[in-house]
């Protein structure tokens, strides 16, 4: 380490690093008495003396940083303290999955936080350190695990719905002129795309897919597509799709009750009646319970579910339910059943 | 905050909010609309629905549609998909089973079996023979030669399928918990890599590039981002992320706050652009090697709803998508009278089109 040597002799070019350094140089060099010693040139004022011994940055009197760091605070306009104490750094959170213990404890601090359903308040086990609030009365936090504030919902205008139902005989002449028409695909279908080492073909393999449009030898395309030809359709109706059930223009269908399942011929289930408890989808390893991180920025996530899919959720939802409770029993049995039959086939 | 594409330039190419010149196909499903499928041979829009069916669409040469045939599940339908020859249909559902229709014969039959509703069906035309794969909730991919009753090879995943997509031979799974698999179908059971999701939240999609010099895939997560990832670690210098699906908490505040999932993601079978649909009711299309958008459409102007999918037909010029509910606001979301649209969309070149990168 080298330092600035800022205390110099006035007798002699020497520089030293320190008042006393200086004081001794005098004393040794020069022989001056201590009493008689010289004021310490280009000083602060009160600060020419021989008293303070500083090295580097050690050695300051704590007074005199405790009061340059206020006047930094004053220059640069920053909140008192904010350069003398730092701010806390963040919590470390373990980004791990809570165990059994844990998560029971959790369970139990949070029952007693909330007073849900306990004569016993104080049951928060005393390890569960909550910090600053131990020892509060629990009704003081008694919101705070549940106050995230709902999301602003997306207006979704009730009331009858702007178009048709959908599949409502009679709405098919309303229908507007087609103004931009496709281009025509009587070409056939286009090579596969490039960028994928293709695979080898095994041989006598039709090749599936050339790397550019030429037809294979020996092989003409048909100009067009091998569009299938789709069976023939019943009763000569203009769809094939049966015609939805009465419906007297409201989407009865979609309410919330799910009672009927609309426009098919019902599962052959015994019952399609979903049953009346709303089921939910389980976790299949509890422990492995994912939870949604943190934002940087106030957020308003609008699918939060870590754990299930919104299509895992709605297959649960009972409107959409197949009847697991009545004959998947059953099926089990069947299926197994089948498979069991089919290994003896192969045996 | 603009998104990682630049969201405030480079949408030079028509930012058209009106669906008025999209064509909505007709008799649609009168319930939500899981998936949807061109087949890869004519003009044919398979679509999956929550109301347990499978409706075939034909769509014409300026855009009209005519159903064409339809079958059913015991339980909802998560998705569809057609084989190469464009003959046969597949499709899974929350019955655990999934089924395939023969457009010829009009016959559906079921050809394999979960333990678990089956989320994903794709179509795998190895060298050597097609094969099905399907995904399901019970922690398997499944691959069934259709001869056999038993499945030919079933994968244990380490989560509950999400979603996966197959580029032969890459296959990248999606599952629950954000862990991705990349699989080389040239050894289907055991994984090329195992990774976790580049995005923090929960993965709802994930799709694999077309008309890629480098393969890789494309990662979309409920909050509203996708991740750019490519397979090789020596590409890995251009994977990247950025945010889409997003909208102002308060209009104009340029906050972003309020954040959707992303539902779908289809690479166009050409150019390799892609677009992303969300809970938003929006689409875009953007170019990832230009880290461009390329087009915006917002849905939720004419029809509000989420878009729940997504899907290009073979040669591109024709872009598919479903205006219905995805379940995102739970059960109180399915509201009566919610749109239940498939509308479809002829590409123009500039929109779908890479742009040169800047």
């Amino acid at each position: 380490m080298v330092l600035a040597k800022h205390f110099k002799c006035n007798m002699c070019p020497r520089r030293l690093n320190t008042a006393g350094g200086l004081a001794v140089h005098i004393q040794q060099v020069h022989k001056l008495e201590p009493e008689n010693l010289p004021r310490i040139e280009n000083a602060i004022p009160g600060r020419d003396g021989y008293e303070v011994e500083i090295f580097g940055m050690e050695g300051i009197p704590a007074p005199d940083v405790a009061d340059y760091k206020r006047r930094k605070e004053i220059e640069l306009g920053l909140a008192a303290g904010s350069i003398s104490q730092p701010p806390a750094k963040r919590p470390k959170t373990e980004n791990r999955p809570m165990s059994e213990e844990e998560l029971k404890a959790a369970l139990e601090a949070h029952k007693a936080l909330m007073g849900a359903g306990s004569n016993e308040p104080a049951l928060a086990p005393a390890d569960s350190s909550s910090g600053g609030v131990y020892g509060a009365p629990p009704q003081a936090y008694a919101a705070a695990p549940t106050a995230t504030p709902p999301g602003p919902p997306v207006a979704m205008p009730p009331g009858p719905p702007p178009f048709l139902p959908p599949g409502v005989p009679g709405m098919l002449p309303g229908q507007p002129p087609y103004p931009p028409p496709f281009p025509v695909p009587s070409f056939p279908p286009g090579p596969p795309p490039p960028g994928f080492p293709m695979p080898p073909f095994a041989p006598g393999m039709l090749p599936t897919g050339m790397p550019s449009g030429v037809p294979p030898p020996g092989i003409i395309r048909p100009p067009f597509p091998p569009a299938p030809t789709f069976v023939p359709q019943q009763q000569g109706s203009a769809s094939p799709f049966p015609p939805p059930p009465p419906t007297n223009g409201s989407m009865t269908s979609v309410t919330p009750t799910g009672s009927s399942v609309p426009a098919t011929p019902p599962p052959p289930t015994p019952s399609s009646q979903p049953p009346s408890t709303p089921r939910m989808p389980v976790l299949p390893v509890p422990a492995l319970k994912q939870v949604l991180p943190s934002f940087k920025k106030e957020t308003d996530l609008k699918f939060q579910d870590p754990n299930f899919s919104p299509d895992e959720l709605r297959a649960y939802n009972p409107k959409y339910c197949i009847a697991k409770s009545t004959d998947k029993a059953q099926q089990g049995e069947e299926s197994r059943g089948k498979k069991r039959a089919r290994a003896e086939d192969f045996l | 905050m603009s998104s990682f594409f630049g969201a405030s330039t480079s949408t030079t190419a028509a930012n058209s909010t009106s669906t008025d010149k999209d064509l909505e196909v007709a008799d649609p499903p009168p319930d939500s609309i899981s998936s949807l499928s061109f087949s890869s041979q004519a003009d044919y829009l398979a679509v999956g629905s929550w109301d347990n069916s499978v409706r075939v669409y034909e769509v014409g040469t300026s855009g009209q549609t005519q159903g064409k045939a339809m079958y059913q599940h015991n339980g909802p339908v998560l998705d569809v998909c057609w084989n190469k020859e464009g003959n046969k249909i597949f499709s899974g559902g929350a019955d655990n089973q999934a089924k395939m229709f023969d457009v010829t014969t009009g016959a559906a039959m079921q050809v394999a079996q979960h333990d678990a509703p089956i989320k994903v069906v794709r179509w795998v035309e190895s060298p050597n023979m097609g094969v099905l794969a399907t995904g399901s909730w019970d922690k398997t991919i499944k691959y069934w030669d259709l001869r056999a009753q038993q499945p030919v090879a079933s994968v244990q995943l380490p989560e509950r399928c999400y979603s996966f997509d197959v580029q032969y031979p890459l296959l990248v799974v999606g599952t629950a918990e954000r862990h991705i698999q990349v699989f080389n179908l040239n050894n289907p059971t055991t994984p090329y890599k195992t990774m976790p999701s580049p995005l923090k939240w929960q993965t709802r999609v994930v799709s694999c590039f077309t008309a890629s010099q480098n393969s890789g895939f494309a990662v979309g997560s409920i909050e509203g981002r996708v991740a750019i990832q490519y397979v090789e670690d020596k590409d890995n210098g251009s994977n990247f992320s950025f945010k889409c699906h997003r909208k102002d908490t308060v209009p104009n505040s340029k906050d972003q706050g309020m954040v959707f999932a992303v539902n779908d993601i289809s690479f166009h079978p050409v150019h390799g652009t892609f677009s992303t649909c969300g809970s938003d009711g929006s689409i875009h299309f953007w170019d990832k090697d230009a880290r461009t958008r390329l087009k915006s459409f917002e849905i939720s102007k004419d029809f509000p709803g989420p878009i729940s999918c997504t899907g290009f037909n073979r040669n591109g010029n024709i872009f598919a998508y479903a205006i219905s509910y995805d379940w995102s606001k739970g059960h109180s979301g399915m509201t009566p009278g919610h749109p239940n649209k498939i509308m479809l969309h002829a590409c123009k070149d500039e929109e779908v089109k890479k742009r040169p990168r800047k």
